[in-house]
């Protein structure tokens, strides 16, 4: 087991944000967390990365427990993550940015620029582009080549390929399977179905800060609570 | 009986504190702003006073509503000018903002009315009143029943007011209440006009019972830092409790040790809170 | 001419060193004293604003109150001579010691939290210690500290004429400069940089935000200290306000800003424009000149932070693709 969070709650005053969460992932995963908007997907990944610390429950990171951890702990044991709202460096270049990742496992500068110009080119960037030239699409690919660049064997990919055009999407795919080639198990928030039906083996449906289903893809798909959590009850009562 | 007339003296003193400490709280609490000129609002809210009272012979309440007014239209001024263009970009652009401002007030300030003290002729507000045995002079007593009063309603306003919770809704989300038909632009500027306004009173108040110069207004920023630190990020509420006691500190340390050791208890006090309770008294963690 | 356009990167080498040599040669050049005190002047900022700079600019926190380590640079050579007649060069070490303890202790509750609160502390403690100082009879009390007036030995710093100060003080700013170039390109650097950016992308991929900000300001302090010092053993005066006073951390700030904030030279370029014009002025207006200086800086300050944040050298860097393309039209 790479990552066990059990009983994960968030509170932000009387509001629960997430309301007892499980995940767990074994290492080598793809795993889909779906979900409509504000059913506390992105305030369970800020606790799984520790920018966000859980009202309760327990984190568990290859056995070591990050439940109360920073967020730089959490990166160097080994969890990596990208925002919902890119949130690149913008007044450095693509490399320095992705350098900023990888001198986590790379302390010299000419070891961390040789592996963040590798991790560059795999993701496809122009090295010396300045940052705040990028659109929102090649924001969120230099966010993942810089997690990337930071070594992570888990990483958390927040609706990382949201808003793309279908040939950038395509391209975004492909390079998700790349990285989960290299060995890294990840766990991708996403709205689109088909990059959760082409990517993932594992989905899991959170609704109200809560799991309501998982399965396949395929399964998840056909769930009536699943159904009824993404078009309220008048759907259901439709299709009936 | 002394100690009351001082510990009386210090709570008046503190209610003014709270007043223009709660317009700081204010604009933190709205935009995660601060701002460093705020102290050079209370300044000119005195000298708005002075003015009014020497051109036109205008009695309390003509310099007070001059003074709030006055204020009003320059901390809406400012949010069009300044602090909207700034006030989403980088940290170093926020705060030099509002530090150059305050340094532009004051020195301008100091430029036209000179470095040297003045205080308000003779208002309908002088004399003294005795109250159980303690005798305050009647300008403080109505200085610190007025600045309460304001900073009560102000709470009032922002928690009870349909405008509270527009104000609110913008602080919370701006893309949300945009959604809902309310300019954040406006809400923000009305903001900053409230803000400054409380401070315009507030000096206008503090001028009709002390002495100033240009100065003052370093002095009142930095304590309005020290009360917004003690009663909350954001909390009028805190504002109104922390004035009160930082009045109440001021006075009595400055009758304990000497008038010159208050600040370093009040800014002592402030490093305190940084280390121990940086959310203030009232503030969530 | 064209081919140096063409290279910005030798371009700037040679600026580097024609920079360098300027300022070398200036004192030989110019040997009226009050164009060395301009000079030595000029210097001192410079040597300051870079020192913010390091914490100010490339990491992203806005000092305003960096008048308390510049101060207890000032004050401990001197205190240490009046109390026990050490020489100047022994309180220096001492003083840059102090002033990283404080550094501590005023980074370490405030980076924990928004930069706000240690934009804030930053004043109110400078403040604190400008009025503690004031009525403390031990360091002077709000009369000041004296050095010593003639000079035992070359330890005691006490020299007649400014040219060796000058090359004192332009061996400081070389070492700040080398120390400052050296960070920027290391880790150290471009965590800077990323912790300016967004705190919360840094922390996500591993950098120790809290302690890195904590080691500049540190080493931000030191500098200040530093060059507190030299300013005390120059003039071999100071009082709480020459040594405390807001105007000393606002001259660090706008001069750095002016020229741009998290550059290596642009604190430099700030002080070479700003020092001329405030000598000017003062001699034009007198001693009234002070306060318009201060106008006229609020007013600066304001114009950087509303239009150009990043200062001169960014809206070099933005202007010069412009001017190259009319250079070669042309």
């Amino acid at each position: 087991m790479l990552l066990e969070a059990r009983d994960v709650s968030k509170a932000f005053g009387d509001f629960r944000a997430v309301a007892g969460a499980d995940l767990t992932v074994e290492a080598g995963e793809i795993v889909g967390l779906i979900g409509p908007n504000g059913a506390g997907k992105s305030t369970f990944f800020n606790c799984l990365a520790g920018d966000t610390l859980p009202t309760t429950g327990r984190i568990l990171f290859d056995g070591a427990d990050l439940t109360r951890a920073a967020p730089e702990a959490h990166a160097r044991a080994g969890i990596g993550r990208t925002f919902q709202v890119p949130t690149t460096f913008d007044d450095m270049s693509v490399l320095a940015n992705v350098m900023v990742g990888a001198f986590l496992r790379h302390p010299h500068r000419n070891d961390a620029r040789e592996h963040a110009r590798r991790i560059v080119e795999l993701t496809g960037l122009r090295a010396d582009q300045p940052a705040r030239s990028l659109g929102t699409p090649g924001r969120k690919r230099l966010e993942i080549a810089r997690v990337l660049a930071s070594g992570p064997r888990l990483l958390l990919l927040d609706e990382s390929l949201a808003g793309l055009t279908p040939g950038e999407l395509q391209a975004a795919i492909a390079l998700v399977r790349r990285i989960h080639q290299m060995g890294v198990t990840i766990v991708i928030v996403e709205h689109i179905m088909e990059v959760i039906m082409t990517l993932t083996r594992r989905v899991l449906v959170f609704n109200q800060g809560r799991v309501i289903a998982s399965g396949t893809p395929e399964q998840v798909v056909r769930d009536e609570a699943v159904i009824e959590a993404y078009l309220g009850r008048g759907a259901r009562r439709q299709r009936e | 009986m002394v100690l009351i007339q001082v510990i009386v003296g210090g709570l008046l003193l503190g209610a003014v504190y709270a007043l223009f400490s709660s317009g700081l709280t204010l604009i933190w609490g709205m935009m995660n702003f601060i701002n460093f000129a705020h102290g050079e609002f209370v300044m000119l809210g005195m000298y708005v006073a002075l003015l009014v009272v020497v051109w036109l012979g205008g009695g309390p309440a003509a310099f007070g509503l001059a003074a709030a007014i006055a204020l009003f239209a320059l901390g809406v001024a400012v949010y069009a000018l300044l602090i909207r263009h700034v006030v989403r970009g980088p940290m170093l652009a926020q705060i030099l903002s509002s530090f150059g401002l305050a340094l532009l007030l004051r020195y301008t300030a100091f430029w036209i009315f000179s470095a040297n003290f003045v205080s308000l002729p003779q208002t309908s507000l002088a004399g003294t009143v005795a109250v159980g045995g303690i005798y305050l002079p009647v300008a403080q007593v109505v200085a610190g029943l007025v600045a309460v009063t304001l900073t009560i309603a102000l709470h009032l306003l922002l928690t009870r007011s349909t405008l509270g919770s527009r104000l609110l809704a913008v602080a919370e989300d701006r893309t949300a209440a945009m959604l809902m038909g309310i300019r954040p632009d406006r809400m923000q500027a009305l903001t900053w006009g409230l803000s400054a306004g409380a401070a315009g009173i507030a000096g206008a108040l503090l001028a009709t019972a002390y002495p100033w110069s240009p100065s003052v207004g370093e002095t009142f920023g930095l304590l309005a830092f020290v009360t917004v630190a003690l009663g909350g990020f954001g909390s009028v509420l805190g504002s109104l409790y922390a004035g009160l006691i930082i009045g109440l500190i001021e006075a009595i340390s400055a009758y304990w040790l000497g008038a010159i050791y208050k600040d370093i208890v009040v800014y002592g006090l402030f490093v305190a809170l940084l280390w121990l309770r940086p959310q203030g008294l009232m503030g969530k963690a | 001419m064209k081919k140096l356009l063409a290279q910005p990167a030798s371009g700037q080498r040679v600026s580097v060193w024609l920079l360098a040599a300027a300022l070398v040669l200036y004192p030989l050049v110019f040997s009226d004293a009050f164009y060395r005190d301009v000079g030595v002047t000029f210097l001192l900022a410079a040597i300051s604003a870079s020192a913010w700079n390091i914490v100010g600019g490339y990491a992203g926190q806005v000092s305003v109150g960096h008048s308390m380590f510049f101060g207890l640079g000032a004050y401990t050579p001197l205190l240490f001579y009046t109390l026990w007649g050490w020489p100047p060069l022994a309180g220096i070490p001492v003083g840059i010691l102090l002033s990283v303890g404080l550094a501590v202790v005023i980074g370490l509750p405030t980076f924990r939290l928004s930069g706000h609160y240690f934009s804030m502390a930053t004043i109110a403690v400078a403040e604190l210690i400008r009025i503690f100082v004031g009525t403390w009879a031990l360091v002077g009390g709000a009369i000041g500290l004296q050095g010593p007036a003639m000079a035992r030995g070359w330890w005691d710093l006490t020299f007649r004429g400014d040219l060796p100060y000058y090359y004192i003080f332009l061996a400081v700013l070389a070492l700040v400069l080398a120390v400052t170039f050296a960070l920027e390109r290391r880790r150290f650097g471009y965590y800077l940089r990323a912790i300016k950016s967004s705190e919360r992308a840094a922390r996500s991929l591993g950098v120790p935000v809290r302690r890195v900000k904590l080691q500049a300001l540190a080493l931000s302090a030191a500098f200040t200290s530093a060059a507190g010092s030299l300013y005390g053993v120059k003039t071999g005066f100071i009082d709480p306000d020459s040594g405390f006073g807001i105007l000393v951390s606002v001259q660090m700030v706008i001069f750095a800003a002016l020229g741009g904030a998290g550059t290596l030279f642009g604190p430099l370029l700030g002080a070479l424009i700003l020092v001329p014009l405030q000598t000017a002025s003062n001699t034009w207006f007198g001693g009234g000149g002070s306060g318009l200086t201060f106008v006229l800086y609020g007013g600066i300050i304001v114009l950087i932070a509303r239009f150009e944040p990043g200062g001169l050298f960014d809206l070099w860097r933005r202007l010069a693709p412009h001017l190259r393309r009319r250079a070669h039209a042309a």
